[in-house]
């Protein structure tokens, strides 16, 4: 056996023996303690099925903003509302047209948007202003993510963080010298009222205290870059890509399976002992300090239930199904299957946002919306 | 194996490269007596008295002097010049150091001291690196040159000004503060401690600068330190006092002679035991001479209080206590008493007459139209007019350089704009009392509230937003992004909108035509909601609503700055009008000029009203256009949409159509406001200190309001007038103003010679302490603003007679009087983290290889302190195929930030473009080493200059 083999067989025979003391099952068939939502009834959105009014179906960022909704995608940004379409393309003065991130300041009004490969855009009043490294103190102009925190602009990008405080007009730049990070990459920023969350390439999660303006970082505590040698030991793995901070729970999706930390404990999620349908999770959005949906190459993972461990992942059984189900899982292990309508052809989850009752999924090829009737949240 | 034979390897090099790499100590100021420990040898190398003696020794003490606040005015500088970066950086050392940059020791009271021009002396102080020339230098020892020396010592027109030219010459200034020598052994005869002895000590005149130092708004020390008292121990290191020694029969050194020493500082022969130990008896003749010891009176608590001063040792100084030491014949001369006591009076300030003028600059109407409210931008002050008896009923001091004045919607309120304080000021109408101060932007200029009253909209013109402040939490809620410069405020009928206009045009292309922007404010939700483009437009300041709110009407001009400014003669380089708005995003642009008479700088604007009539103020023409809504909105109607938008614009025939009339009024007039019954409109005449009362019906001036300012007019007046003036340009198309609006810029590159379309654009700079960073124009040939104002102005801008020398004398007083406002960028002492780094690569030596750069690679070569710019001129790589020229003036950096864009011609939309883009090759200093991050650091600093 090699030692990759022996590795593989290690973390196999302790995430079982973990997977099975965790839930407290011995044997048998898992059982709900509840049923969770389920959604069922599902809107697709293509640039065919719209007419050209989704500029590109690759989409990459939805940002909600009341009762609309903004998409980011490779061809441009869009506004959806209400069944409406009204969409910006460079023809238009966006200044580049892959949008990667999009935040709404709920103080001014202004859209702030990411631009992959063309730094960042503030969307006010009709106007695009734009910021590069080459006119502003932006480090980078590979721009991921964004994020609104008070006065401040929080940028992640290929060269680390910026910020841009809209009053004072100044730029920081924070990367390996001035924050704790040996890896600049960020792929995620994650504003919350006095915490701010970043999502670093192979430097886990940094967490920027609002009140004391420090730094503190989240790392794999095993260290082990193929493995998660302890479970629940802490970050389940520091190649993160996106970080979502609700009710004082911290949601970290990784390339490498889920994570949720409350400030005290951490729990791990990895493809075979939960519902999540891949480890490689490209970005995990927390409802409530219980309920995640995480963006998954293979489809879209929700932990509806944190107490009773269920699930529910939603997926293209096959290559050829026409339409995706719903599996309802208490942690590895399926309980039920439920049809959906949703039709979408690929099941790369880029994106996932909460909007009300409703779920909103971005892939790589087309929208949905998930149609949250008589929603209801945990177990009923 | 192999990583244990590895690691011990590993943590050698890491332990050596750790060694190898610590951090070099930080340099610190120490002050002049560090040095002196080595360099002041009685009899010897005596390089402290010679520099006591110098007046580099009085640089800060000069400070004191009426003479410096009148040259601090003459730059532009209404701080106390001791307080002042600028004045600090020639007249102190280490005037730009943080407080851990300076030793205990070191005092800025001792002026232009040692390490003022051989660097802080922390590293090198010790005797056995001096001794080591390489060492030495190493450790920060500096040679001054030449143009270290002109750094300060250039011609600079505020002090000529004021103190005549005197040339520089710097072989005989080397000559005059020659202290040649390498210093003397430590002197281990140091004054030795001993048993302190009862009763009051000696605490030394540094100790009594505390509280009577210029900082502290006293003039006592530094007219002390200007006085022969403050050299009297040093006088005695000069031959000549060796000489008088001698013929007294004093043995030795004077500054060794008790004899010598008894009225040659204080507490002379007095036993060590009544002197604390920071006491300084080099300082010579000081405060406790006359006052007596001080350590029991030195308490501000008994300072205050007479009668425990007196009994804690005070002296209540006569003029007998002078004869102990000035005795009858004492060196050959007799102290002539009546003249001496005044020349070392220290009593108060003196300070130089003021003449105070008002400048209203907009007003407002109280709701039962007897009183108005009137922002007067000269005296900081808010005037109160009782219009019914033509007088002023009150003033209240506000904040610095108020600029617009709104009353509450319940009338108990007026909100004062502070412009050169960046705040409002909130005033209550009953008792007219500032009862609050609200922080908002950068130079805030108009301002609305919401309909219900309950947030106020503040235009920052200096930070390009809008503060949206919550007037009931008294402070900001938020800003908004506007586009550039927002002036002028206006809510809609409905009270749905709040309109912004913005003065400077949004950055474009280099060389395209100007576009501006009017930003519309969401007043439900104070969002920016959409945003009207002007299409060549500039100075979009005044805004009024039409009263059924179908339209807005705002002023304008449009400069043609792509064609040479000669081009004025053909009447088409800066026309004048207004911009009407319409709610769908439409904007028509009429011209107010007619063909020989231009109406320029339109600056306010309001509706009549039953909206039949819209008043316009033309600051540059003194007169008030009458336009006629009706007329007008048949014109456009009628108008195709091609004329509309190309022929109107540009059309100076049209405003006969729809002007009725222009009235005159006083000087450069600003803003209006209508009385609540439409009777009447208030117009500010700005420059004559007075409102002028226009009659409706009857459209012309039937009355003055004098608002009490000087009827004396200083030459800085007249020339303010000048300044604001359109009379002195071609068919009055614009003045001087119109270019540079508040002193400051209007954001556009000019071609100005006729040597082509396009060749040589220059970007407009700001006319904020400007007067002593001669030379002017950016190829640097002007070497005053005479000059440059002068002839040269009339053939390329004005295409007019030329001013008179008074009253291009006039011109330039007022120009260099134009207030330079705070850095906002550098409140205090402290750097922020960013800004220290960004300082250490302004200054730094050597690039990140460690390779020593040559001068002209370091930003600091260039742009020294205080004023950050050798007022010369540079090759830095910036031509372009435009430019007949490759040297361009060094600008200063003096509130940089606030004057985008930059380069020779504009190009440079940020400070961060100018080495992103603009330095491939490290011509414009050396900064392609720099990481993103270090470049911003520098950018950071580089704001706080």
């Amino acid at each position: 056996m090699t030692m990759m083999g022996y590795r593989t067989f290690f973390v196999t025979v302790l995430s079982v023996a973990w997977a099975a003391g965790a839930r407290g099952q011995s044997e048998g068939a898992p059982t709900l303690e509840g049923e969770p939502y389920v959604y069922t009834q599902w809107e697709s959105f293509t640039s065919e099925s719209t007419d050209g009014a989704l500029v590109n179906d690759h989409i990459f960022f939805l940002e909600p903003d009341g009762d609309s909704l903004w998409i980011g995608t490779e061809g441009g940004l869009v506004l959806y509302h209400d069944g409406t379409w009204q969409s910006w393309t460079e023809a238009d003065g966006l200044p580049w047209r892959v949008i990667m991130g999009i935040a709404k300041d709920r103080k001014t009004g202004d859209l702030w948007l990411a631009l992959f490969g063309e730094g960042i855009a503030r969307f006010s009043g009709g106007r695009f202003e734009h910021f590069t490294q080459m006119n502003s103190g932006l480090l980078n102009d590979v721009s991921y993510g964004i994020d609104i925190q008070g006065d401040n602009v929080w940028v992640a990008s290929t060269a680390g963080i910026s910020r841009y405080n809209q009053v004072t007009g100044e730029w920081a730049a924070f990367n390996e010298q001035h924050a704790p990070m040996e890896e600049v990459w960020t792929y995620n920023v994650s504003a919350a009222e006095d915490k701010v969350f970043f999502a670093v390439w192979g430097s886990g999660i940094l967490e920027w205290d609002v009140a004391t303006e420090t730094w503190k970082d989240y790392l794999d505590p095993d260290g082990e870059m193929e493995i998660d040698l302890y479970r629940d030991d802490g970050l389940i793995h520091v190649i993160t890509t996106s970080a979502s901070y609700v009710d004082r729970v911290l949601w970290a999706s990784t390339y490498f399976g889920l994570s949720r930390y409350d400030g005290r404990n951490w729990r791990g999620y990895l493809d075979h002992d939960s519902g999540l349908p891949s480890m490689f999770i490209n970005q995990t959005v927390g409802r409530s300090g219980t309920s995640s949906y995480s963006a998954t190459d293979k489809g879209l993972g929700v932990l509806a239930d944190f107490a009773s461990d269920t699930w529910v992942t939603y997926q293209r059984d096959d290559e050829d199904a026409a339409t995706w189900t719903a599996h309802i899982m208490v942690g590895g292990d399926e309980v039920r299957a439920v049809p959906t309508d949703l039709d979408l052809p690929n099941h790369s989850v880029i994106s996932v946002a909460l909007m009300g009752a409703d779920v909103w999924i971005g892939t790589g090829h087309g929208l949905a919306r998930g149609i949250g009737t008589d929603f209801h949240e945990g177990l009923r | 194996m192999i990583a244990k034979v590895l690691a011990p390897v590993v943590m050698v090099l890491a332990f050596g490269l750790a060694a190898s790499d610590q951090a070099p100590r930080e340099r610190v100021y120490v002050g002049e007596q560090a040095c002196r420990r080595c360099h002041h040898q009685p009899g010897g190398r005596d390089q402290f008295s010679a520099w006591r003696l110098t007046k580099h020794a009085q640089a800060f003490a000069a400070l004191s002097m009426p003479e410096s606040r009148e040259i601090a005015e003459l730059s532009g500088i209404d701080t106390d010049p001791s307080k002042s970066r600028v004045c600090l950086g020639c007249h102190a050392t280490a005037y730009d150091t943080e407080e851990w940059e300076r030793d205990e020791s070191f005092h800025f009271e001792d002026g232009v001291q040692c390490e003022r021009c051989h660097g802080p002396g922390s590293e090198y102080m010790d005797a056995d690196v001096m001794r080591d020339s390489t060492r030495a230098r190493e450790a920060g020892l500096r040679m001054p040159q030449e143009r270290d020396c002109l750094v300060c010592h250039k011609e600079k027109g505020s002090h000529s000004a004021v103190l005549g030219v005197k040339q520089f010459r710097f072989e005989a200034a080397v000559r005059e503060i020659a202290h040649a020598g390498v210093g003397g052994p430590l002197d281990p005869t140091d004054r030795p401690t001993a048993d302190t002895l009862p009763g009051p000590k000696y605490i030394g005149a540094l100790g009594c600068g505390t509280c009577h130092g210029a900082q502290s708004g006293s003039r006592a020390y530094g007219t002390w330190r200007m006085s022969r008292h403050a050299a009297a121990y040093a006088t005695l290191g000069t031959a000549r006092a060796g000489e008088i020694a001698r013929e007294m029969g004093v043995t030795g050194e004077p500054q060794g002679s008790d004899r010598c020493l008894a009225c040659h500082t204080t507490g002379g022969g007095e036993p060590t035991g009544r002197f604390v130990e920071s006491f300084d008896a080099a300082q010579g003749v000081q405060c406790e001479s006359c006052h007596g010891p001080g350590s029991a009176y030195m308490a501000q608590a008994v300072m205050l209080d007479p009668v425990a001063s007196a009994d804690a040792g005070l002296i209540d100084v006569d003029r007998t206590i002078c004869t102990r030491c000035h005795t009858e014949g004492i060196h050959g001369r007799t102290l002539d008493l009546e003249a001496a006591w005044p020349a070392i009076d220290h009593s108060a300030w003196k300070d130089v007459a003021q003449v105070e003028y008002k400048t209203p600059l907009n007003l407002a109407v109280t709701q039962d139209g007897r009183r108005l409210f009137v922002a007067c931008e000269a005296s900081n002050s808010l005037i109160i007019v009782d219009i019914e008896r033509g007088t002023v009923s009150a003033e209240v001091a506000v904040g610095i350089q108020p600029h617009f004045v709104l009353l509450s919607a319940d009338g108990t309120r007026a909100y004062v704009s502070n412009r050169g304080s960046d705040d409002v000021s909130v005033v209550d109408v009953s008792s007219l009392r500032v009862i609050a101060t609200i922080a908002v932007g950068d130079e805030p200029h108009e301002m609305a509230t919401n309909e219900a009253g309950t947030l106020l909209y503040v235009a920052n013109a200096g930070t390009y937003d809008v503060s949206v402040v919550d007037v009931a939490a008294g402070k900001e809620a938020k800003r908004l992004a506007a586009a550039r410069g927002p002036w002028g405020v206006a809510r809609s009928p409905n009270g749905r909108d709040v309109y912004v206009t913005n003065n400077l045009p949004r950055y474009g292309a280099f060389r395209t035509p100007l576009t501006s922007e009017v930003t519309v404010i969401d007043a439900e939700r104070s969002t920016v909601a959409r945003r009207f483009t002007v299409p060549d437009a500039n100075l979009i300041q005044g805004i009024a609503f039409e009263p059924s709110g179908e339209f807005a009407l705002v002023t304008l001009i449009r400069t043609k700055n792509l064609v040479p400014m000669t081009r004025n003669v053909q009447g088409w380089i800066i026309t004048n009008g207004v911009g009407v708005l319409w709610e769908d995003g439409r904007v028509d642009q009429l011209l107010l000029d007619e063909f020989n008479d231009f109406f320029a700088d339109p600056t306010d604007v309001v509706f009549s009203h039953d909206g039949s009539y819209a008043f316009v103020t033309g600051g540059g023409v003194q007169e008030v256009a009458v336009i006629d809504v009706e007329r007008l909105l048949q014109l456009l109607e009628h108008a195709s949409p091609e004329d509309r938008a190309a022929v109107y614009p540009n059309h100076l025939g049209a405003s006969a159509e729809f002007v009725v009339r222009r009235i005159g009024v006083g000087r450069s007039p600003r803003g209006m406001a209508t009385s609540p019954d439409g009777r009447y409109v208030y117009v500010a005449d700005g420059l004559d200190d007075a409102i002028s009362v226009i009659d409706v019906a009857r459209q012309e001036r039937v009355r003055v309001i004098e608002l009490g300012g000087p009827q004396e007019i200083t030459q800085a007046r007249y020339g303010e007038r000048i300044f604001h003036d359109a009379q002195y340009t071609f068919a009055r198309q614009f003045a001087c103003h119109s270019c540079h609006p508040d002193g400051h810029v209007d954001g556009i590159t000019y071609d100005i010679e006729p040597d082509g379309l396009g060749v040589n654009p220059v970007d407009n700079r700001t006319l904020r302490g400007v007067n002593d960073t001669s030379p002017f124009k950016w190829t640097g040939t002007n070497p005053t603003l005479t000059r440059q104002c002068g002839p040269r102005l009339a053939a390329f801008f004005t295409r007019t007679d030329p001013f008179t020398a008074e009253q291009s004398a006039a011109l330039e007083r007022y120009i260099v009087t134009i207030r330079r406002p705070p850095n906002r960028y550098r409140t205090g002492d402290e750097l922020t983290p960013a800004q220290r780094r960004g300082k250490a690569l302004f200054e730094r030596l050597v690039d990140k290889s460690g390779n020593a750069l040559a001068p002209t690679e370091r930003c600091v070569f260039c742009h020294p302190p205080p004023y950050f710019t050798n007022r010369n001129t540079h090759d830095v790589g910036t031509a372009s195929p435009l430019d007949t020229h490759s040297e361009f003036d060094v600008p200063h950096l003096n509130n940089i930030y606030a004057s985008p864009p930059y380069l020779h011609d504009g190009r440079a939309h940020s400070l961060e473009e100018i080495w992103t883009l603009y330095n491939p090759h490290d011509t414009h200093g050396r900064t392609n080493d720099l990481t993103k991050a270090e470049l911003n650091d520098l950018i950071e600093y580089v704001k706080t200059l």
